[in-house]
């Protein structure tokens, strides 16, 4: 279909004002971080890698880094049982009271951040388990729950009920039925769901900030706290490291599901 | 043949499917799929027992004689919310601002992710993909620091603009940069969640207007837009309640004088350490929240958020 060139010039002045205002951040972060000058400007002083020795040596961000990976493996690991199961178990039977159910697991989407965040702050605080990792873990399984679940809902819609009913029928029993015909079809849902779980713990802020002390920041955290009193570009260095995490992320996407995957209409 | 020249996989499963089967005779098969869903059930649970817990703590004022909460029971911390100026003002601006984040976002989402499902070409495609997925996986504090080495007094734009001779203005620590921030923080959630519901509608339609004489503005007008609903609705829904309840633009891009509502819960609980204040405002903004997801799922059904099986 030809298109009119007006619809052709507003689409592209929109599309490309969004692509500005969406990578001029990321850009800036990067130039910044090469920077052979002590402040922030832009164009940067000169090219270095001085800020990277810098953060190198940093045990504080280094640690801080390895915090957030752990808390974002522990919410993917806890992430991928439960809301494998729970997808499968919505999208292929039929259930009581499901519509009570559906509202029920999307409160982590309804509630909102800080909600959770102070809720999970308080049960924690009396449950004495603040200032370790592993509950800011599953409080990011937890909020972002339904992204898991919506994952796995989506390719399991696409699993023909017929295909279990088939294998029954060639004699395979229920567990052989399971890990060779429900899971495979599902797999590109759990894959996709688990990135994007590893990759919002990875990032989870605000639910960090209320749950972590002085022992426990996350990297999040503790550049929050840190662009706060001074803005240095060591800052901008550390910031690479998540745009290096979320490059990757978004390549392994590509490479075993593909991105398209997002566009798919239910 | 011996059962030991099985291959080790295959004895493995025979005792997985030995091992289900003594535990769930096959007359449980009803009930296999709450017991699916009963993990996820109880993770969940977490946040409710969180949400009871902020309730009774928003019931308890804080006695300002021993600092500690009280012991019975009052609706004071609402009352003093209700009445001070200060909670409406910060609710208003945050509404208000939420309300332009949403409108904004979605019609800068539009475009993008119409030009994304309809491109011929893969590349621009994966392109496109790309440069939505990389800001919405770097997360706010980062993306929120970009804009402060890009608006900043000695940031790019004003040394852009210290090149043509104009002084150095002060573009951050303002309700505008907040809302500019958040609406570039939402644009990929737009996006993301418009694009599905495009794919859904299929090209012929737009031809089939376009051969009854429709130009594309008309087009788009009574064909794309009302054929999109359920994704601008959760699109909407998704932006609304994500910016009204944002907490890192406004502490970040406003600078402590642009404070939303979870600033302000924030500050209730590690300033000024009233527990009880800082939970009736959570408890409040919980409901207003929930309020206005109510809405919008009775006016226009649950859109593309829906989980599970399809409506047949």
């Amino acid at each position: 279909m030809i298109q009119p060139l007006s619809k052709s010039i507003v689409i592209w002045t929109m599309v490309i004002a969004v692509l500005v205002v969406l990578s001029a951040p990321t850009i800036v972060v990067l130039g910044a971080s090469f920077t052979s000058g002590n402040i922030i400007k832009f164009p940067p002083d000169g090219f270095s890698l001085q800020w990277y020795a810098k953060i190198a040596m940093a045990a504080d961000l280094r640690n801080a880094f390895l915090r957030s990976l752990a808390v974002a493996s522990i919410c993917t690991l806890i992430a991928i049982p439960v809301g494998t199961l729970a997808g499968i178990a919505l999208s292929k039977y039929a259930m009581k009271f499901e519509k009570t159910l559906q509202i029920y697991l999307l409160l982590p989407f309804t509630v909102p951040l800080i909600g959770s965040g102070i809720g999970l702050m308080l049960l924690f605080g009396q449950w004495g388990i603040i200032g370790q990792i592993w509950p800011i873990g599953i409080a990011c399984c937890v909020i972002n729950l339904p992204f898991m679940i919506w994952a796995v809902t989506a390719s399991a819609s696409s699993l023909d009920p017929d295909l279990e009913l088939a294998a029954a029928n060639c004699g395979a029993p229920p567990v052989a039925i399971f890990f060779h015909v429900t899971l495979p079809a599902v797999l590109p849902g759990v894959i996709s769901g688990s990135l994007l779980m590893f990759i919002l713990a990875l990032n989870e802020f605000l639910v960090s900030l209320l749950l972590t002390d002085a022992r426990t920041v996350t990297l999040p955290v503790q550049i929050y706290n840190s662009i706060r009193s001074i803005i240095t570009p060591d800052l901008a260095a550390i910031s690479v490291v998540f745009i290096v995490c979320a490059a990757l992320v978004i390549a392994l996407l590509d490479k075993l599901v593909g991105l398209d995957i997002f566009l798919k209409s239910k | 043949m011996s059962k030991a020249a099985y291959p080790l996989r295959w004895r493995v499963m025979d005792g997985l499917e030995a091992v289900v089967a003594a535990l769930w005779p096959k007359n449980f098969a009803r009930a296999l799929p709450y017991v699916m869903v009963l993990p996820a059930i109880l993770l969940v649970m977490l946040l409710v027992i969180g949400l009871v817990q902020i309730g009774d703590s928003s019931a308890r004022t804080l006695d300002r004689s021993t600092f500690l909460p009280s012991d019975y029971y009052t609706g004071e911390n609402y009352g003093r919310i209700f009445t001070d100026g200060l909670y409406w003002s910060i609710l208003w601006r945050s509404l208000l601002g939420s309300l332009v984040v949403t409108s904004v976002s979605l019609v800068f989402a539009f475009p993008y992710s119409y030009l994304m499902v309809r491109t011929p070409s893969a590349l621009l495609r994966k392109f496109l993909l790309i440069a939505l997925f990389l800001p919405f996986f770097i997360g706010q504090v980062v993306r929120a620091y970009g804009w402060l080495i890009i608006l900043g007094n000695q940031g790019v734009v004003n040394e852009m603009l210290g090149l043509i001779g104009i002084e150095p203005m002060r573009l951050l620590y303002n309700y505008p940069a907040v809302l500019f921030g958040l609406v570039q923080y939402m644009i990929p959630f737009a996006v993301l969640m418009l694009a599905p519901a495009l794919t859904a509608i299929p090209e012929e339609m737009e031809s089939a207007a376009n051969s009854l004489g429709a130009n594309w503005w008309r087009t788009f007008v009574h064909v794309l837009l009302p054929m999109a609903k359920p994704g601008l609705v959760g699109a909407g829904l998704v932006v609304l309640t994500l910016s009204l309840t944002d907490f890192a633009m406004p502490a970040i891009l406003g600078g402590g004088s642009q404070d939303f509502i979870a600033n302000a819960i924030y500050d209730q609980f590690f300033r000024t350490s009233d527990q009880g204040m800082g939970a009736a405002l959570t408890l409040i903004l919980v409901g207003v929240g929930s309020l206005l997801v109510g809405i919008v799922f009775t006016l226009f059904g649950a859109g593309t958020l829906a989980m599970g099986r399809e409506k047949k």
